[in-house]
């Protein structure tokens, strides 16, 4: 017997190390610490959805491989009336979406009207279409787009209810990619589901998607253009702890992934068989007043606090290598930059001056909460008094890679100019409702990973309407700056529009009115015998990758 | 006995009630709500309203745990609020995963932990007592995710040999008959899947045994000292029996009882999920489901998952207390 089960126990060993059969053609495995949530592109907000779906699905436009300059796609040309109101697309000819039914301006159109119309009967309510809302300003009369229309097989014209000047870049990120009519309709609410996945045009289709473990994606045979890359067969295996998934590419189980602990990028860098690349940063960190808290409605104070942070250190201690100190909130890399403003120095005797000239020699350590009446208009009815807080971000994102070490920094940088601050946080669901809600008294970190490259995607989202205070704007007030973003929004042409991000940048430093800490690129880890993967902030493209593992 | 057992099974009622309450109130008392986790940082109060409607989150919270218990009752367990995918799809996915590593964690955890709590004790206070019982202090006492992540480093990056991602290599495919693959790969005789599955499993159920282990060999062993004290022990050797014959027969035999009880126990806790081994080995079990879920505040998850474990629990403990009735004659009269 004893035997029996020794032999037993050898041969499952045996198997157990045998080497795996070689596969036939070449895979790309991508390892991601998390699981798509829906792989319709309109059903979902997260990056790992996103990432998958870019490599199937595409838009009428497109990024170019590393930079964020858009490309024709799906569409060939454009023409825009001059007033801006009206788009007119030419759809490429001779391309099918994965289940073998032609791509034509019906099928864009559809996909637009889905997404826009809550009365069309595939705008399911369970979906969520938060990027149409988001991008067009609302579903149905509200949407920015008035109509779409297939004017001719291939041809599709927008009609917009005023000029946008975000409404063509709107058209290459992956939310905007086009699926095929006929599999939405067949699946219904299924669609998207890890048992149906999509059904588009792009190089690669859909092959399974086992949830908490794998997505499998394959070739699309009759893709319309020649991909540049060898891979085959895309996996993006979920392995969601951080070193596990460190270790899984020191022992070649995936290619490359991101995410990685700041103790690894230097393993990574001594080891000659892995490789970094670094995702450019298009994203901030920032510090947000709350402006129902009197102390802070003097500017005097908010400039102090701001003199208190030495950002250059606070990025030094704990940011990756990539990340840069902020001085406006547009990042350097995107146009609508101003590199006229410069950057707050740590000078924390000047803090201490202008806190004395606006009344408080020795400092703080509680704030006075004062009321909001029904419109929104921050009030002087004194409603609470608490103590002074710092709040942390409670989740690890690129642009923050530790909420509360960089609070208790920034705590202690406030004491050294008197100012006596409690540190408090929430849970990451609880926090986004409060600060969507304005109830983050004193100062709070939160930030933003931008979806476009356009700066209306960060000073546009945070800063327009403010004639009237916004709740998730710390209640800040500012008509001046909301004209003039409303102006570059609705204006076409991006000569014309980026010295209004300029100046919107500077009024919100001269105005003190957000403290701008650091932008961050984010490190990948990839095996050494990958290339032809660009580093892109807004989509990545597997079908540049040649993967010469063998 | 069938009387017994009749009255077991609805003892088990209230239990369940009473814990769906627990559950409900419990997940519902954590500030914020799905809307978060559906609609991401982009959200917008408009937005947030709609996703509420629809899923019912604003309606009252006593017409939410009816609502609740009726699908309950209909044997619906519905979907999950973000992404929609029916619930009992992926605990059906999901449940033979995690139970496919706690089983073959406890049984390794059981043939280890007992033979040595029984040596132990037999060398009571010896080199081999301390060295055995040190271990046992060890297992319980080492985090999970640094002995996982030492075993990963140690057989999986340096010496390569063993896989440490997830249940089975992604050129394999193992048709799903129990969602076991090890019995699903013999079922088909497909013995490369059987060996990869196989390999798949050692380092997370290495890992994932060690508490059970270790509990296992001091419960083993301490109450085996109690029983080797007893009269009777003494009378069976001087009956002239043969050492192994009084260990096994007559000092095991009676220890059996509460060794039985924690592997019971500890089976209920394992079957329930095992966060971090989970997370540690990208395991697709429950457990790490179950977290994200109430994290994401998944309500629909949480609760259906949370209850149907408990019920676990209570059924393990049932077949516990079967057991108990084999085990002990006693029991059995009583019943």
């Amino acid at each position: 017997m004893k035997r029996v089960i020794s032999s037993v126990l050898f041969a499952v060993m045996l198997l157990a190390i045998a080497p795996a059969l070689a596969q036939d053609g070449t895979t790309f495995t991508w390892g991601t610490f998390g699981n798509p949530v829906s792989l319709d592109s309109m059903n979902t907000t997260d990056g790992i959805s996103f990432r998958v779906i870019t490599q199937g699905c595409e838009g009428l436009l497109r990024f170019d491989k590393g930079t964020t300059n858009t490309l024709p796609n799906l569409a060939t040309s454009w023409e825009t009336s001059e007033d801006g109101l009206t788009w007119v697309f030419q759809i490429r000819e001779g391309v099918s979406f994965h289940d073998g039914t032609p791509l034509n301006a019906e099928a864009v159109a559809w996909n637009f009207n889905r997404w826009g119309n809550t009365d069309h009967p595939e705008h399911f309510e369970e979906f969520i279409f938060t990027y149409y809302e988001y991008f067009y300003g609302g579903f149905d009369d509200e949407s920015v787009i008035a109509s779409v229309e297939a004017t001719g097989e291939y041809e599709v014209t927008f009609t917009l209810n005023e000029a946008n000047g975000v409404f063509l870049t709107n058209m290459a990120p992956t939310m905007t990619s086009i699926h095929s009519p006929t599999a939405v309709k067949e699946h219904g609410t299924a669609y998207g589901d890890p048992e149906v996945g999509f059904v588009c045009t792009g190089p690669y289709q859909f092959v399974e998607w086992l949830p908490d473990q794998r997505v499998v994606l394959e070739s699309n045979p009759n893709y319309w253009r020649e991909t540049e890359g060898n891979v085959d067969r895309v996996v993006f295996q979920v392995i969601p702890d951080n070193a596990a998934r460190f270790a899984a590419l020191r022992a070649g189980q995936i290619d490359g992934t991101e995410q990685i602990n700041v103790e690894d990028l230097d393993a990574i860098e001594m080891d000659d068989s892995l490789a970094i690349q670094m995702r450019p940063p298009l994203n901030i960190l920032y510090v947000a007043f709350n402006f129902r808290v009197v102390e802070l409605q003097d500017a005097r104070v908010r400039r102090a606090i701001s003199m208190a942070f030495d950002r250059e250190a606070i990025v030094e201690a704990f940011y990756p290598p990539g990340a840069v100190v902020a001085k406006t909130q547009v990042p350097p890399s995107l146009w609508g930059f101003n590199d006229d403003i410069p950057f707050e120095a740590y000078d924390p005797d000047g803090a201490r001056a202008l806190l004395a000239e606006a009344g408080y020699p020795d400092g703080f350590s509680t704030m006075t909460i004062v009321g909001a009446d029904e419109d929104g208009n921050v009030t002087d009815e004194v409603v609470d008094q608490r103590p002074f807080t710092i709040w942390y971000q409670p989740v690890v994102r690129p642009y923050n890679p530790d909420g509360q070490a960089i609070g208790e920094a920034m705590a202690s940088y406030l004491a050294d100019i008197g100012i006596d601050a409690t540190l408090e946080t929430r849970d990451w669901g609880e926090f986004l409702q409060l600060g969507r809600e304005g109830e983050l008294f004193g100062i709070y970190q939160l930030g933003w990973s931008a979806d476009t490259p356009d700066p209306d995607n960060f000073t546009g989202t945070f800063f327009i309407n403010t004639t009237n205070p916004l709740p998730r704007s710390g209640w800040y007030q500012n008509p001046e700056l909301d004209a003039l973003l409303k102006t570059a929004r609705t204006t076409s042409s991006q000569e014309a529009r980026e010295p209004m991000y300029q100046q919107a940048d500077q009024i919100l430093h001269d105005d003190v009115a957000r403290l701008w800490i650091a932008h961050t690129g984010v490190p990948l880890g990839f095996r050494s015998c990958i290339e032809g993967y660009y580093a892109n902030p807004v989509a990545e493209y597997y079908s540049t990758v040649v993967n010469n593992c063998g | 006995m069938s009387r017994y057992l009749f009255r077991r099974t609805l003892e088990a009622i209230p239990t369940l009630l009473g814990t769906s309450v627990l559950i409900f109130a419990l997940i519902h008392l954590i500030p914020g709500d799905a809307t978060n986790a559906i609609l991401g940082e982009r959200a917008t109060e408009e937005a947030a309203a709609r996703i509420r409607a629809l899923y019912g989150l604003d309606r009252p919270l006593t017409e939410q745990y009816f609502i609740w218990m009726g699908n309950l009752a209909r044997g619906d367990f519905g979907e999950t609020i973000r992404g929609g995918i029916p619930i009992s799809l992926e605990l059906s996915r999901r449940f033979p995963a995690t139970a496919e590593l706690a089983l073959i964690a406890l049984f390794l955890a059981t043939l280890i932990g007992v033979p040595i709590g029984i040596i132990s004790s037999i060398h009571r206070n010896s080199l081999l007592d301390a060295v055995s019982m040190f271990g046992a202090l060890l297992g319980v006492s080492i985090p999970i995710f640094v002995l996982g992540l030492l075993l990963i480093f140690i057989f999986g990056v340096e010496l390569e040999w063993l896989d440490f991602v997830g249940r089975i290599d992604n050129d394999i495919s193992i048709p799903t008959i129990t969602g076991f693959y090890l019995i699903d790969s013999l079922l088909q005789g497909n013995l490369r899947a059987f060996g990869n599955a196989a390999g798949h499993l050692i380092l997370p159920a290495l890992t994932l045994m060690t508490v059970p282990l270790a509990t296992t060999a001091r419960i083993t062993r301490s109450t085996m000292l109690e029983v080797l004290g007893q009269d009777y022990i003494r009378t069976a050797h001087a009956k002239g029996l043969t050492r192994r014959a009084v260990i096994v027969g007559h000092g095991l035999r009676s220890a059996m009882l509460p060794i039985i009880t924690i592997i019971g126990l500890q089976m209920g806790g394992l079957l329930s999920g095992a966060v971090l081994t989970e997370t540690i080995f990208a395991w697709p079990g429950v457990g790490k489901w179950l977290f994200d879920s109430i994290v994401a505040r998944d309500y629909p998850i949480v609760q259906n998952v949370t209850l149907l474990v408990a019920g676990i629990y209570i059924l393990v403990n049932y077949l516990v207390d079967l057991l108990y009735a084999f085990a002990d004659p006693r029991v059995r009269v009583a019943a």
